[in-house]
C-alpha cells in the first residue's frame, strides 16, 4: 500500500521534471523555427556571439541592472513599510495607500519611463530606479499591509499579558510574524524589478542590460539583442532559483 | 476567613450572542479553584475577563494582586527560544543581566526545566516542556493570582504527572491563589479545593461545590453528577 503510493509519488515526480524539461525544449523549438525565416539568428549563432563577449563587458552591465532593480525595490519596500505601518493606525493613510496603489497599478512601465526620462534627462541614473520603485509599489504595498496584519492575535495577547507596550508588540510580534509574507512578496517584487528595470534602461543612456539590448537593436545587431536578452533571462532565473527561492523557503519555516 | 483575591460580580459578556450571563464567583487567598463546564461554554472568555485581557459588558471584576495567565495554546513566540520567551515579561519590566538569569533559573528549576530545555525553540521542545515554559513565563513575574486555561490538554500521561508535581511545588512554596479551567476532571479534581460548574453556552454558574474533605472518588462522583444534571436540563430545553 505505502509501497504503491511511494511508486506513484515517484512517477509523478519524474513526469513533473519531464514537463519542466519539455518547456525548455518547447521555447528552443519556437526559436529555431522562427530563425528559419532568416529574420532572427538561431541558437548556434547567438551562442557563438555570447562566447565571444568579454566578461568585463557583461559584468558591469549586469551589476548596473542589479543595482537599479535592488535600489528601486528597496525604495518601494521602505515606502510600503512606512505606509503599511501608518495604515494600521490612520484611516487617512489607509485610504491614501489604497488609492495610490490603484493609480500606480494602472500606470504602465512605459509611461513611467517616458515621463521620468523626459523629466530627468537621458543621462540621469535615476529613471530606472524610480520606475522600478513605482511599478513594484502596488504589489509590495498590498502585501505589506496584509503581512503586517497577519500576526496571531493569541500571540499578541500573550505578550500583552506579560506587559508588552505597543512598540514591543510591533517589533517582537507583528514584524517577525510578517517575515514569511514579506519574503514571498520580495521574491515576486525583485523578479518584477529586474524585468522592469531593463525597460527603463532602454530609454536612457546610463547603461544596464536594457540599454545594451536597445543599443544592439539600434545597430541592427540581432545576435546582440538576443545574446543580451539571454543574459537578462539567466539573471532573472538565477537570482530567483539560487537566491530568492531558498530565502523564501527559509522564511516560511520561521513561524513553525 | 481568607481574603478574597479575585471577585467576579454579575459579569455579563456577549460577542455576537451571549457567552457569559450573570457570573459571580470568587477566589480566596491560597486556594485552588476549579472551573468546569461543557466545551465552548465560555470558560476561556471568563478567564480572559479575570485577567483583564477582555472587559465585561456588565458587572465587575476586582483583583487583589497581580495576575499571571497560562493560555490553552502555549502561545510562545516560535522565532524565540523558550528562554527568550520566558524572559520577555521581565525585559518589559526593565530587568536585565544577573538578576534576570537568577529569576528565570529559580522558577524554571521549580517546574523541572533545565537551561538546556530552555535553549530550545518551541517547535523542537516537547508539549510538556512548552507548557511548563508558558507557566514559567507567567511565574517569573511573581503574580499573586495564577490563571490556568486547560493546563493538561494535549499532554501525555507522563507530562501531565510532571506538570501536576510542578504545580504542587509552586502551591507549597508560594501558596499562590489559582484558578484552573479544565474539562479533565481526573486531573483537576485531585488538585482543586472548590469548583464552579458552568452551564452550556451561555455560561451561568450552575453550582458551587466545596471539595475539601472528600476523597477523589467522591469528588469525581459529585462533579459528574452536577454536569449530568445541567446537561440533561439543557437537553430538555
Ligand atoms: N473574541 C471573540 N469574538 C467573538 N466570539 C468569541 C470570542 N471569543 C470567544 N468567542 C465565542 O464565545 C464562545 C465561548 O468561547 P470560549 O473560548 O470562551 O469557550 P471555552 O469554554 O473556553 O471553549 P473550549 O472548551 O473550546 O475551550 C464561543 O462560541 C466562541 O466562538
Ligand atoms: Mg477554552
Amino acid at each position: 500500500m505505502t509501497q504503491g503510493r511511494k511508486e506513484a509519488d515517484k512517477g509523478r515526480e519524474i513526469a513533473f521534471r519531464t514537463g519542466r524539461i519539455l518547456a525548455g525544449l518547447f521555447v528552443l523549438a519556437i526559436w529555431i523555427s522562427a530563425s528559419t525565416t532568416g529574420m532572427l539568428p538561431g541558437p548556434a549563432e547567438v551562442l557563438a556571439y555570447l562566447l565571444s563577449m568579454k566578461l568585463e563587458d557583461i559584468v558591469p552591465q549586469v551589476l548596473k541592472t542589479l543595482y537599479n532593480s535592488i535600489t528601486g525595490f528597496s525604495l518601494s519596500f521602505l515606502a510600503s513599510m512606512v505606509l503599511g505601518l501608518l495604515s494600521h493606525k490612520l484611516s487617512l493613510v489607509k485610504g491614501f495607500s489604497e488609492a495610490l496603489s490603484e493609480i500606480f497599478n494602472s500606470t504602465s512601465a512605459l509611461v513611467w519611463s517616458l515621463v521620468l526620462v523626459a523629466t530627468l534627462g537621458v543621462l540621469s541614473p535615476l529613471p530606472p530606479i524610480l520606475v522600478v520603485a513605482a511599478v513594484t509599489l502596488p504589489h509590495v504595498l498590498t502585501a505589506t499591509v496584509s503581512a503586517l496584519s497577519s500576526a496571531d492575535p493569541g500571540l499578541l495577547e500573550a505578550v500583552r499579558s506579560v506587559g508588552a507596550k505597543p512598540s514591543d508588540e510591533f517589533f517582537e510580534v507583528i514584524l517577525p510574524s510578517s517575515v514569511p509574507l514579506l519574503a514571498s512578496a520580495s521574491r515576486v517584487g525583485l523578479g518584477t524589478a529586474l524585468r522592469i528595470s531593463v525597460v527603463a534602461e532602454a530609454f536612457g543612456s546610463s547603461g544596464g542590460v536594457g540599454y545594451m539590448i536597445i543599443r544592439s537593436y539600434n545597430l541592427a545587431d540581432a545576435s546582440g539583442v538576443l545574446a543580451w536578452s539571454i543574459v537578462l533571462i539567466a539573471l532573472v532565473l538565477g537570482l530567483d532559483q539560487l537566491v530568492l527561492k531558498p530565502l523564501e523557503r527559509r522564511a516560511k519555516r520561521w513561524l513553525e | 476567613m481568607a481574603r478574597v483575591m479575585l471577585d467576579v460580580s454579575s459579569v455579563y459578556k456577549s460577542f455576537s450572542e451571549p457567552v457569559l450571563v450573570d457570573i459571580s464567583l470568587h477566589l480566596n487567598g491560597g486556594e485552588v479553584l476549579g472551573v468546569v463546564g461543557p466545551n465552548g461554554c465560555g470558560k476561556t472568555t471568563l478567564l480572559r475577563i479575570m485577567a483583564g485581557l477582555e472587559f465585561p459588558d456588565r458587572g465587575s471584576v476586582r483583583r487583589e494582586g497581580k495576575v499571571g495567565i497560562v493560555f490553552q495554546e502555549d502561545r510562545l513566540l516560535p522565532w524565540k527560544t523558550l528562554w527568550e520567551n520566558v524572559a520577555l515579561g521581565l525585559k518589559y519590566h526593565g530587568m536585565r543581566g544577573e538578576e534576570l538569569t537568577k529569576r528565570i533559573r529559580e522558577y524554571s528549576s521549580m517546574v523541572g526545566l533545565t537551561d538546556s530545555d530552555l535553549s530550545l525553540h518551541p517547535r523542537k521542545a516537547s508539549g510538556g516542556t512548552r507548557r511548563k515554559a508558558a507557566l514559567v513565563r507567567a511565574l517569573v513575574l511573581e503574580p499573586e493570582i495564577l490563571l490556568l486555561d486547560e493546563p493538561f490538554t494535549g499532554l501525555d500521561v507522563k507530562a501531565r504527572a510532571s506538570l501536576r508535581e510542578a504545580l504542587k511545588w509552586i502551591w507549597d512554596e508560594y501558596g499562590l491563589s489559582t484558578v484552573i479551567v479544565s474539562h479533565q476532571l481526573e486531573e483537576l479534581l485531585p488538585l482543586a479545593d472548590r469548583v464552579y460548574v458552568l452551564t452550556p453556552k451561555p455560561a451561568r454558574v450552575a453550582e458551587e461545590i466545596d471539595l475539601r474533605g472528600m476523597d477523589l472518588e467522591r469528588r469525581l462522583e459529585r462533579v459528574k453528577e452536577a454536569l449530568l444534571h445541567i446537561l440533561s436540563r439543557a437537553g430538555s430545553d
